[in-house]
């Protein structure tokens, strides 16, 4: 176990590292995705007109294409598209995007679009007396949103949110192969130069799985606490 | 940010090249997964402990492991292996194509393990009694009475379980293995273009996911064809 | 926004108020005047359009025809007079509708803080005073599934209460409890009677209704059959609706 201990003569350090990036990467991936999906789910509630079929081409479009191809996109195109839309906006910038921005931005939007349709679903079967009350309560629309309607539709979604949470962060491998120094790369290197495939491929693969088993008793208490005063007391 | 139908359609040959080979993936991987998924759910689903306990730590490492990790420890791992190279399996594993189809057939086997599982609890207890009462044996029972059901109930998260992982295959790229998305790399490290070569691409996905999608309902329609549209 | 004449004004005025859900006529030009301080109970058979009407006076449907007044307040269709409107009456529904996720002193104070902006200490100090009306105020840390159909429901009127609203419509406040729930609540609402209140109930319990209203009122099909102060309209029924359906009720 000497080759993942931390210091010079191990990996251990340079996996924990790609370890913390495959985190931030996941983080902020899902962080974009909530809060683009909750845009969405709010945006398309009326389900139908035109803002919900915008919605579902934008689904079917992120949906049906694999998350790699949209990662290279984006770091292979990312240039080229920031400039493009800055440009109407007179800002002539060129910025190159790192393969860390793309997996982000690629990510978010990819899985917005499972995030959006489960949060409109979620939305729409909070009772519609919540609503009322607010209504007839004369209570602020902001406030009926952020902390009636959502705090509940969140609790509903919450399994789906953790699975996604899941899939988001197994797809984050996929960034390096786009160049991102994150686990799997660090793990490949490490793998090549000591020719030992076998150690640091499965330190990987524990990583991933340990996260992914203990999600979803974590979730389930979570889920708990927030029910707390929501068990119907007796019948 | 231009789209160049001349150069579309001047590399739509290789990209569809590309696209046969991730269709093959697709479709061997799910012929070779479900046999072993199925086995796999057997165990899971046993009432001797070891089995079982072997059977949830299988789902949780090949569910829980990005497709990625299992495909390098086949091929940069179990294939460099020297009794792998230098034994018969070697005529198998020096194929990349090998190499994948074994690594995404673990991966997704795994998840038709819970598929399955889901789908035999959701068998009415009744109907298991019933067939009990008529007098078919055990074996019978969960040939025929069990499997078939499980298999429709689970049929819906199948679809969508075999949809994304159609979508996964685009990580052979890793390994040498050339399919839409490499294809499609290709042609931008040629020509500097990334929009056009991974847009046709994304519309080439998009396509066979819909004819997949399509496929799937007509069997589901197929399958339900005895239960009558209320 | 229109202002009646400030002196008198009834509480709630509706003219010619119709209401239409695709082909169906639900209210057909109701004419009603209910004065400030007079107990209004509406009663008829499902359908008839009471709870819509009561759901149109305070916005929470939008009338087609017609025009309605509360407090002198014209509404339209606008957010301005929904609004004032809303602050001037407040609403108990069949269902509760209590907000799950929050405690109930909390379900109490939203409102007030939210809408009126009132700072937390003075919410909770009113949202106490009337959880204590209706009884409650032990329960105050408690979250709404913990309590009873009865306790929440009286939960509910002390929120709406908290609002400080002239007017109460109450739709069908008891229909949703177990019988033997029916009568705190009833109670509850006899309590504030007392107060000069404005108040407008939709309900089936009749016996109820013989005791606190001035007036009792009988819709059917979308239109005010009879109306009659409480004791003529049990005792001298007018109308043959009005007599078939009081003699189903009460048996």
């Amino acid at each position: 176990m000497e080759l993942l201990s931390f210091g010079d003569k191990g990996y251990g350090d340079e996996l924990f590292y790609g370890a913390l990036i495959t985190i931030q990467l996941a983080v902020f991936g899902y962080l974009l995705a909530l809060v683009l999906g909750i845009g969405l789910g709010l945006f398309a509630l009326k389900g139908k007109g035109p803002r919900w079929w915008a919605f579902r081409a934008y689904a079917s479009v992120f949906t049906g294409v694999p998350s790699l191809l949209v990662i290279f996109l984006f770091y292979f195109g990312g240039a080229e598209i920031v400039r493009s839309v800055l440009a109407p906006l007179g800002v002539n910038l060129r910025l190159d995007v790192t393969s860390f921005q793309a997996g982000v931005a690629a990510l978010g939007l990819v899985y917005a679009a499972y995030l959006g349709d489960l949060i409109r679903g979620a939305i729409v079967n909070v009772p519609k007396g919540q609503f009322e009350a607010c209504e007839a309560l004369s209570v602020p629309r902001r406030h009926l949103w952020f902390d009636v309607v959502l705090p509940q539709a969140l609790r509903l979604a919450l399994p789906g949110l953790a699975n996604i949470w899941i899939v988001l962060l197994k797809d984050t491998a996929l960034v390096s192969l786009a160049g991102l120094n994150d686990l799997i790369a660090q793990a490949k290197i490490a793998a090549g130069s000591t020719k030992q495939p076998f150690v640091f491929y499965t330190a990987a693969l524990l990583f991933f799985v340990l996260i992914s088993t203990l999600t979803m008793p974590a979730v389930r208490r979570a889920a708990q606490r927030l029910d707390r005063g929501q068990r119907k007391a007796g019948a | 940010m231009t789209f160049d139908f001349a150069l579309a359609r001047e590399n739509l040959p290789a990209l569809l090249n590309g696209a046969w080979v991730t269709l093959m993936v697709t479709f061997t991987v799910m012929a070779v997964g479900a046999p072993l998924g199925l086995l796999i759910a057997f165990a899971r689903m046993s009432k001797r402990r070891w089995l079982a306990a072997f059977g949830a730590a299988y789902v949780a490492v090949c569910r829980g492991a990005p497709s990625l990790i299992l495909l390098y420890l086949i091929y940069n791992g179990l294939a460099q292996l020297d009794i792998v190279r230098h034994g018969w399996a070697w005529l198998l594993f020096q194929h990349a194509f090998f190499c994948v189809v074994v690594a995404f057939a673990l991966n997704h086997s795994g998840y038709i393990v819970e598929i399955l599982r889901g789908g035999m609890e959701a068998v009415p207890a009744g109907l298991v009694e019933a067939a009990a009462a008529l007098g078919l044996s055990p074996r019978q029972i969960l040939w025929k009475v069990r499997l078939p059901i499980a298999v429709r109930y689970g049929l819906k998260a199948y679809q969508n379980e075999a949809l994304l992982f159609m979508k996964s295959t685009a990580a052979v790229g890793a390994v040498t293995l050339v399919d839409l998305t490499s294809a499609a790399n290709e042609i931008f490290y040629l020509t500097y273009d990334p929009f056009t070569p991974i847009i046709t691409a994304g519309v080439i996905y998009w396509v066979i996911n819909f004819v997949m999608r399509t496929g799937f309902g007509w069997i589901d329609r197929r399958l339900n064809r005895h239960i009558s549209a209320a | 926004m229109e202002f009646a004449k400030l002196d008198r004004y009834p509480a709630v005025a509706l003219a010619g108020v119709q209401k239409w859900y695709g082909q169906y006529h639900a209210l057909r030009a109701v004419d009603l005047t209910v004065e400030r301080g007079e107990k209004l109970v509406i009663c008829g058979p499902s359908g008839s359009g009471k709870s819509t009407l009561i759901r149109c006076i305070n916005a929470l449907e939008a009338h087609d025809g017609g025009a309605i007044t509360v407090n002198g307040i014209a509404l339209g269709k606008d957010r301005a007079s929904i609004l004032d409107v809303r602050r001037e009456a407040g609403m108990v529904f069949q269902q509760f509708n209590l907000f799950p996720h929050m405690t109930i002193l909390e379900n109490c104070t939203f409102a007030p803080r939210t809408s009126l902006k009132l700072p937390r200490g003075k919410a909770e100090e009113r949202a106490m005073r009337y959880l204590a009306r209706v009884h409650i105020a032990d329960q105050a840390h408690k979250f709404p599934a913990q309590l009873s159909g009865g306790q929440q429901q009286r939960v509910a009127i002390a929120r709406a209460l908290c609002m400080e609203p002239r007017i109460m419509l109450f739709d069908e406040p008891t229909s949703a409890l177990d019988p033997e729930m029916v009568g705190e609540v009833l109670r509850a609402i006899e309590e504030l009677t007392a107060d000069g209140m404005t108040m407008i109930c939709v309900t089936h319990e009749m016996g109820f209704a013989r005791r606190i209203a001035d007036r009792c009122l009988f819709m059917d099909q979308g239109e005010i059959v009879e109306q009659a102060p409480a004791e003529d309209f049990f005792e001298r029924p007018k109308s043959p609706r009005l007599q078939d359906f009081l003699s189903q009720i009460l048996h």
